[in-house]
């Protein structure tokens, strides 16, 4: 792809400006959606239909934000720095994925670890039951 | 030996210094809104039913503040369009109205949306009993309280209906603004004070950020923060919020008073303009009373740091903004047009990565 | 072309002892003090973070005399210190009698750690040397942007300052630890976890704007010729460092925000529902934050943290232990690969730290892998450095002494913390005396000793004069005894089970206190190990004494060496003048080879700079 500095004037003055409007247009209507549908909608969604449509709106304009305003599209880097971003993004993921996963997977009080018993074990109910093969209560 | 490559690329990498800095400095940026980010899904994740406040943001408030981000966002690109048509007229109307933009996003947030947030309160109780005694007050919800206040619970608390009884009566809270209160004289005569107001602003009329927490009673150094304790409050004026609550059937002796004092209409009746129709809830009521402030719970926390964050940011970028429009910045653009333009394109896009992380707090801060 | 580098050279030498530092009539504010030159920075850089070395190390002086001897007062500098210190809240001094009180051990706990990673070793490592050497190595003019590496200085200084300072406000320093966790951290009613967070900030500010201009740097501003292969692996250190610090600070910084709001704007971010401080009523908080919310954004950063405290240390070996050896490094390109390996995997090991917050064992299995498997580029770098020594005619300087014994030390400090980074032996070893040994064998006789064979290497090269070698070497044999009396035996109470942190050493937990106890007190051995250790100590500080007299009588009175060379290096940093003027080179050096080319066969001498043309065909 080519740089966005090898664009002639004649491409800054014509086709260029028309993308930024267009651009500009597709960010205002996203803002509008997701205003108006939550505005007329809040009550019928459920959390999660609202949660996937904000998202997903944002997704959709933070695109368009990085592709032409940050002109990556045109960048003769467009391959790294898209990669770059992408695996910052699945990083980050990953990230709060250990970091939440190691708070909502973790043992409260008043529960059974059932973490290391495997097999038939597992279906061992024990909850207030002082079983022998129950391994929290052998000491 | 001067630094090579600030104007123009290098051949190897494709791009000059400034470039490779400023994506580097985004990502580091990333990295800190990503942490605080990350911060807003471990405590919502984590939060208790009824902890986590929703639909309080003011949302037209933020799609406006969104859609002039938006537009700040298109205006830079044109100045740094003109720039490139070597077109410096051009480049300056768009980066004033940029600067303009950018302006009013912060006008409206620290002038407005934030005060208006720091007069608005939330009352929770000392027990289900006391809870009742307010909402049933005859005068405000009545008999039939139980319909109304779950109505307005589920809009803020629990989206998908499913948490109403795993909170107690006394830790739902009503919400509204302190017209007045009430102090104890030495002779057991109680003392009414309205809450002055102030430029002719309404929500000046209303008291800031005041704080009372029953845990404070009796403890040295919680008294300090303590409106209730600092002014021996024993009861306030309330007046539950408009578009939340119906307003209560008549106004409070106090509040005519308060009316009287203004030179309004003396006697009890429809004239909503002349005095406030509010309730009369006493100290021990109240379990905790809270602006929404960040200290009112995790999400106002995180909503200030977040956007108070951001708001560093757009003030930064307005700074370096002004700065490019000064005599100087004509003087280094005359000297070394390329250059300039570089700085123009770095300069925009960090202000689109401060529209990008808008475009992400305002799904997540106010309709979430 | 080696002789037109040094004619330049001596030209250079003839221009600059007529002008001072080849920049004409400067003023001396601008030259010295807010100068944009990355040489004067990284001196800056390294005078600032010597002297906070030294302060850390005062700490934690008077830390050991009370653990050696609790309740006793602190023999000269305990009246001083009453005199000057912070008082408590209460306005009592807490060097009541020059005794150390609970309180002041734990403000110096906290500083010390405080001040050794982030105000000493990080900016001495990755701001000194990288500033001084890498654009010198790249064979760059400077910084890519030199005046935002002077605004990182002097946020850093600012940082350093804020720091200081709040030893002398009421109530003193920060008293939660190096960590700060929260809740502790949140409610401590004293104002110096308040300055302390206020200080990282700017630390951090000044460590991310740092961390931008390096990776800029060492992509934009090669000179011709300088591949990626071609870099020495020292830049390698400090482009992987950079980018450590790039991405895991901001997290801290976001962290410190937020405790920041926890203590100024009474938020609860980190602070659960029906958190007591004092007394028998809950806080008046809202509630609903988390701890461990704190603990994970903290260890994000301080995991990448330890390999921003070790990556440089083994950047400046591999230099060193080369130019000692006349041998190139061996398996160069391995150890970027290990090192970059080392970067990307040390951001998913940061909750080994935590497996005692009831994290569970699925969790726990994750970070174990990692945590194993972050040690193989660990063990290949080793490796490697000491296949470099084989067959080698090392020449026994100060400096390489100090990188040599580097290796036994890292050897040491690594492979303790396996056990560490196992949960089931870590429940057992978790905050004892084990830890603290563990990391410090990677940092004190690690790091520290990295850092200071670079400043034995480099010194000729900043000052045109050496450091004297007889008495470097008995800083470095005494540092290395006085090390290991300090430090080995901090295991051995580590297993005994003797907890970190305790103001007294323990003495509440010993058999002599406990005497009816059968079993868990701390024996009479155990104890007495204390005395030991701080004589170690005490004789750590008179050798480090030697070591800051000849430090400051060579600047002006060492032996000079001869020519811009004098260590027969390859890198680039040895072509340009010395001391390297503003701009360092007056034409880009073009290289031509990789940068480790010592004892090539075929060559004219036993090192082939890396801006020689004609180079031995088997090269």
């Amino acid at each position: 792809m080519p740089m966005a500095d090898n664009h002639s004037p004649e491409y800054y003055k014509g086709p260029f400006k028309r993308i930024i409007w267009i651009v500009g247009a597709i960010l205002i209507a996203g803002t509008i959606a997701s205003f108006t549908v939550d505005y007329i909608y809040a009550e019928e969604l459920t959390f999660k239909q609202a949660l996937y449509f904000g998202l997903g709106i944002a997704c959709i304009k933070a695109t368009a934000v990085i592709l032409y305003f940050m002109h990556l599209l045109w960048d003769i880097k467009f391959k790294t720095i898209s990669l770059t971003l992408a695996s910052t993004v699945l990083f980050f993921i990953g990230m709060m994925w250990l970091t939440v996963g190691s708070e909502v997977d973790s043992v409260k009080p008043g529960q059974d670890d059932t973490t290391w018993l495997h097999g038939a074990q597992k279906d061992i109910k024990f909850k207030g039951d002082k079983s022998p093969a129950d391994p929290t209560q052998t000491q | 030996m001067e630094i090579p490559y600030n104007s123009t690329a290098r051949p190897d990498t494709g791009l000059y210094n400034g470039k490779v800095g400023i994506w580097l400095f985004l990502a580091s940026e990333i990295m800190l809104f990503g942490a605080v980010f990350s911060g807003y899904v471990l405590l919502r994740v984590g939060a208790d039913p009824g902890i986590w406040s929703m639909g309080l943001m003011n949302k037209w408030v933020g799609a406006f503040n969104t859609l002039i981000l938006i537009a700040s966002s298109a205006t830079i690109v044109l100045a740094w369009v003109s720039l490139k048509l070597k077109d410096w007229a051009g480049y300056r109307k768009w980066k004033i109205a940029t600067v303009i933009f950018a302006s009013l996003f912060l006008i409206v947030k620290w002038s407005y949306e934030w005060p208006a947030k720091f007069t608005h309160y939330d009352i929770t109780f000392k027990s289900d009993e006391k809870a009742v005694e307010v909402f049933s007050d005859p005068d405000f919800l009545g008999k039939d309280y139980e319909a109304k206040l779950k109505e307005v619970w589920h809009k803020r608390f629990d989206r998908d209906e499913k948490d109403w009884d795993k909170v107690d009566l006394k830790d739902k809270p009503l919400d509204g603004h302190i017209v007045g209160y009430y102090t104890k004289n030495d002779d057991g005569t109680e003392e009414h004070h309205p809450v002055g107001e102030a430029f002719g602003l309404s929500f000046w009329s209303h008291a800031l950020a005041w704080r009372y927490d029953e845990r404070n009673e009796g403890r040295v150094t919680g008294a300090k923060r303590d409106t209730f304790l600092k002014r021996g409050i024993v009861a306030i004026d309330f007046e539950p919020a408009h578009g939340t609550w119906p307003a209560p059937r008549h106004a409070h002796a106090g509040a005519i008073r308060y009316a009287e004092l203004k030179g309004g209409s003396k006697h009890d009746g429809d004239d909503h303009s002349a005095h406030h129709h509010s309730l009369r809830i006493e100290k021990s009521q109240i379990s905790r009373l809270s602006s929404y402030e960040p200290a009112h719970s995790t999400f106002f926390a995180t909503y200030y740091t977040l956007t108070g964050l951001h708001a560093l940011h757009v003030f930064g970028g307005i700074l370096v903004m002004l700065y490019h429009l000064l005599p100087v910045s004509r003087r280094v653009y005359e000297a070394d047009p390329e250059r300039f333009t570089n700085r123009i394109e770095i300069t925009g896009l960090f202000w689109h990565f401060v529209d990008l992380v808008w475009i992400f707090l305002f799904p997540i801060l106010y309709l979430l | 072309m080696e002789t037109t580098t040094q004619t330049e050279a001596a030209r250079h030498d003839h221009h600059e002892s007529k002008e001072g530092h080849g920049h004409g009539h400067q003023h001396f504010l601008t030259k010295y003090v807010f100068s944009s030159d990355h040489k004067v920075i990284g001196i800056q850089y390294g005078v600032t973070s010597l002297v906070f070395l030294m302060i850390g190390f005062l700490l934690i002086m008077a830390m050991r005399w009370q653990i050696a001897n609790p309740g006793e007062s602190i023999p000269v500098m305990g009246a001083v210190l009453e005199n000057i210190y912070a008082h408590n809240n209460t306005g009592e001094s807490v060097f009541k009698d020059g005794v150390m009180s609970a309180d002041a051990y734990n403000q110096f706990g906290a500083m010390h750690g405080t001040i050794m990673v982030f105000l000493a070793i990080v900016p001495l490592g990755f701001a000194a040397f990288g500033n001084y050497i890498v654009p010198l190595q790249i064979g760059a003019p400077d910084m890519c942007f030199p005046r935002i590496n002077m605004a990182s200085f002097w946020a850093f200084f600012a940082g350093c300052t804020v720091m200081t300072v709040s030893f002398f406000i009421p109530g003193g320093a920060a008293q939660a630890g190096w960590t700060s966790y929260s809740p502790l951290a949140s409610v401590i009613p004293t104002d110096g976890q308040t300055y302390w967070l206020i200080g990282m900030i700017l630390l951090i500010t000044s460590s991310l704007l740092g961390a931008v201009n390096f990776i800029a740097t060492i992509i934009q501003l090669r000179s011709p010729g300088m591949t990626w292969f071609r870099m020495p692996f020292f830049v390698w250190a400090q482009f992987v460092t950079a980018f450590l610090l790039l991405l895991a600070f901001p997290p801290l910084e976001a962290a410190g925000i937020m405790q920041l709001m926890d203590r100024v704007c009474d938020t609860s971010f980190f602070l659960p529902s029906g958190v007591f401080d004092t007394g028998s009523t809950p806080m008046a908080v809202s509630g609903g934050g988390s701890p461990l919310l704190w603990q994970h954004l903290f260890w994000f950063l301080g995991h990448p943290e330890v390999y921003v405290l070790i990556l440089p240390a083994i950047g400046i070996v591999a230099e060193i232990l080369c130019n000692s050896a006349r041998r190139p490094l061996w398996g160069y390109k391995v150890m970027v690969g290990s090192v970059l390996v080392l970067g990307f995997l040390s951001f998913i090991v940061w909750a080994h730290h935590m497996y005692l917050t009831g994290m569970s064992a699925k969790v726990a299995t994750f970070f174990q892998t990692t945590t194993m498997i972050i040690s193989i580029p660990s063990v290949i770098l080793l490796t490697c450095l000491f296949m470099t020594l084989w067959k080698g005619s090392i020449r026994f300087t100060t400096a390489s002494l100090f990188a040599l014994a580097f290796l036994p030390m890292f050897g040491i400090g690594g492979l303790t913390g396996l056990p560490l980074g196992f949960s089931f032996t870590d429940l057992h070893l978790h905050d004892s005396y084990y830890v603290i040994a563990h990391f410090h064998y990677v940092v004190a006789p690690g790091s520290i000793f990295a850092l200071l064979a670079g400043i034995y290497y480099w010194f000729p090269k900043m000052t045109g004069r050496r450091m004297n070698e007889y008495w470097g070497k008995v800083h470095f044999w005494g540092s290395l005894i006085f090390m290991n009396i300090i430090f080995m035996p901090m295991f051995i109470q580590g297993f005994a089970g003797l907890s970190r942190r305790m103001s007294d050493g323990g003495a509440t937990y010993s058999l002599l206190q406990n005497p009816d106890v059968t079993s868990g007190a701390l024996s009479d051995l155990i104890i007495k190990l204390n005395e030991y250790i701080t004589t170690g100590a005490f004789g750590m500080f008179l050798i480090q004494i030697v070591f800051v007299i000849n430090f400051f009588y060579s600047i002006r009175h060492g032996e000079k060496v001869n020519g811009d060379n004098p260590a027969e290096s390859t890198t680039l940093e040895w072509q340009a003048p010395t001391p390297p003027p503003h701009g360092n080179f007056d034409t880009p050096p073009e290289v031509h080879g990789e940068p480790y080319a010592y004892s090539l066969p075929g060559a004219n001498s036993d090192f082939t700079p890396q801006t020689e043309k004609n180079r031995p065909e088997t090269a």
